[in-house]
């Protein structure tokens, strides 16, 4: 299961890197932000969690997560069939490894500048 | 780290960490160049001033304001002749270029006196225009010119006007990107919340980091209007000054270019709670995807879904046409910050074309996270490059053609490679779907033309054959086509207007149905 999901994530993480913006937002705190929030709601969505959406931020990290969700169950259709619990793991290890490459990692020497 | 040293830089060490080569098995951990770095000692770069990004970049495109430059003439140099971002009140902000002409005796004895003469100067020859922007410059920077006072001085005697201080002098930043911040900054600071709205729709939205060139601001609007959705304001392509001073109220940041405007969305998200949405207006599958997002924050999916299953049906044919002649070419997307990543993976999967490199002469490091993320294995990244660096990358890896600017543009084509203008643009606009296609056709154009086999020959040696003309560009790019079987999908060239902006400022909209109480 742990190679799978290694396996996995790195097609994951090549499809965010090609398609999408929100993980290079401006500062480590925006992007420890982004990461936690639109992959938590990604997470939600394909375990068919309910999502909270009670705030403007909350329902703009949703619309992003929305989309990761539809892109990854038409792109990588073994998503599909995974059980809740596995894509628990897969979302977890996916976000780790995000913010890795752009955070923990990064060596983008803006992210640690305290203005935008 | 997979550096690429230049062979004309081995003089210039320090340069060897602003490019890099993206290998089999690198990420952003392990191959991303330095940028946003004061320009090194010995290398000729090509970068514009802090003024010339906040002024001709972001503050020009305004188009109910006069745009005075506190400074010597030359710096009022690039306008109407370089700046292709119209507005639909016929272009006031390029027609006419302002500045004090500051002189020697000026510097001496003190500008402000000059500043304030050229502002009520300039207020009384356009009488109907109530708004200004004035701008520091190096010169007027450097000998303590205080444009606020001035401006404050000159609004407490004109009480109809309203007057906005840029200081952002050119060296105010290792390149124009500094301009962009302080501008960025200084209109959140004094500005936004100066002014409020008249709500007409229960979505509200700011459009931020277009700069409507050649219409593309007009053509995003046009979706989001059809969408039933308000722009308070349009940071700043097409944008309207006091709109602008509104932003405050908009319920969602929809950011464009992040590089010349994320700082102000970060700002309205720190100090107001409005969120910030980062979308693509360029590709027909990041666009779609992006219009979606825009619409779901609201409920309006069926609307969006509509627009795209429109666009798509009338546009993809023609798109396919210019995909199936371009596939394979070569290309060096050098563009100024956003389009390297924009354009780095979508133009390849929807043109067929192959992007060898990428470069950015103001980006910082997040837009090389980007353009690094969403390239191909291969490509070239490369940060501010002097122009021996351009021609050394250009002989290196062959490209077909050059999507730049003017400046490196020309070069390119002194070693006989195309080059299309994506600043300013050729044909735009090159937003939206329509706009996809016309940046196709240009490709196409700069590619195929005929003028190539005449651009190879010299006639002071070669022989030129007479009872020959040139091939036409289709009977170059149809080589070996299955003419049934693109006749079959249906593909076709692209048919669109010459102008496909002017028709839309005349286009009405349906009213919202859904009443302002139920909105987010």
């Amino acid at each position: 299961m742990e190679e799978m999901i290694k396996d996995h994530v790195e097609e994951l993480v090549d499809y965010i890197m090609h398609r999408c913006l929100w993980q290079f937002h401006s500062r480590a705190w925006d992007r420890e932000r982004q990461n936690a929030e639109i992959l938590g709601k990604t997470k939600q969505l394909l375990c068919a969690e309910p999502v909270d959406l009670s705030t403007p931020d909350d329902r703009c990290y949703w619309v992003d997560a929305v989309a990761l969700a539809n892109g990854f169950k038409r792109r990588f259709p073994w998503i599909n069939s995974m059980e809740p619990k596995n894509i628990t793991l897969l979302m977890q290890a996916l976000k780790e490894r995000m913010d890795y490459l752009t955070i923990t990692k990064s060596l983008n020497k803006e992210l640690t500048d305290p203005l935008y | 780290m997979p550096y690429h040293a230049f062979k004309c830089s081995e003089c210039i060490p320090e340069r060897e960490k602003h490019a890099v080569v993206k290998g089999h098995g690198e990420d952003l951990t392990s191959c991303l160049p330095l940028g946003y770095l004061n320009t090194i000692p010995g290398t000729i770069s090509e970068r514009g001033c802090a003024f010339c990004g906040a002024k001709h970049v972001i503050g020009t495109p305004m188009k109910d304001v006069i745009h005075l430059v506190h400074g010597p003439i030359g710096c009022c140099y690039d306008t109407w002749h370089t700046k292709r971002y119209i507005s639909d009140n016929d272009n006031f902000q390029l027609k006419y270029t302002w500045v004090t002409d500051m002189k020697e005796k000026n510097v001496v004895f003190g500008g402000e006196k000059l500043l304030k003469k050229s502002i009520i100067e300039c207020f009384k020859a356009f009488p109907d225009v109530k708004r200004m922007t004035i701008y520091q410059t190096c010169a007027s920077a450097l000998i303590g010119d205080d444009l606020d006072a001035v401006a404050k001085e000159v609004m407490e005697e004109m009480p109809d006007v309203d007057i906005f201080a840029c200081n952002s002098p050119g060296f105010g930043g290792p390149s124009q990107s500094g301009g962009h911040h302080k501008i960025n900054i200084a209109w959140v600071d004094k500005k936004v919340g100066t002014l409020e709205p008249e709500i007409t729709s229960p979505y509200t939205i700011n459009y931020v980091g277009d700069y409507n060139i050649q219409g593309d601001q007009e053509i995003m609007m046009d979706y989001f209007h059809q969408m039933g959705i308000q722009v308070i304001a349009s940071f700043t392509g097409n944008g309207s000054y006091d709109d602008l001073r509104c932003m405050h109220r908009a319920q969602l940041n929809v950011l464009e270019c992040a590089r010349s405007a994320e700082y102000i969305c970060n700002e309205l998200r720190k100090r107001y709670g409005i969120p910030r949405l980062d979308i693509d207006g360029y590709g027909f599958d990041l666009l779609s995807e992006s219009l979606m997002k825009v619409a779901m924050f609201f409920g309006l999916e069926d609307k969006a879904q509509a627009i795209i299953d429109e666009e798509t049906a009338r546009w993809k044919p023609e798109l396919d046409w210019y995909k199936r002649r371009l596939t394979g070419k070569k290309i060096c997307l050098w563009p100024g910050g956003s389009k390297l990543w924009h354009w780095a993976h979508v133009i390849e999967e929807e043109m067929g074309v192959k992007v060898v490199s990428v470069y950015s002469k103001f980006g910082h490091q997040g837009d090389f996270e980007k353009g690094v993320a969403r390239c191909s294995e291969g490509a070239l990244a490369i940060d501010d490059p002097n122009e021996l660096e351009a021609l050394e990358a250009m002989r290196e890896l062959e490209p077909d053609v050059i999507l730049t600017g003017m400046r490196p543009g020309e070069v390119a084509k002194k070693i006989r490679i195309p080059y299309l203008n994506i600043h300013a643009y050729h044909n735009g606009p090159y937003k939206g779907y329509e706009g996809w296609v016309r940046l196709a056709r240009d490709l196409y154009n700069a590619i195929y033309s005929p003028i190539h086999q005449l651009s190879g020959l010299d006639i002071s040696k070669d022989e030129i054959a007479t009872d020959v003309g040139f091939k036409s560009q289709r009977l170059i790019s149809d080589v070996g086509f299955d003419k049934a079987e693109i006749a079959a999908g249906g593909e076709r060239e692209y048919s669109g207007k010459y102008d496909c902006v002017s028709e839309l400022r005349g286009k009405t909209y349906p009213v919202p149905e859904k009443s302002f109480s139920a909105a987010v």
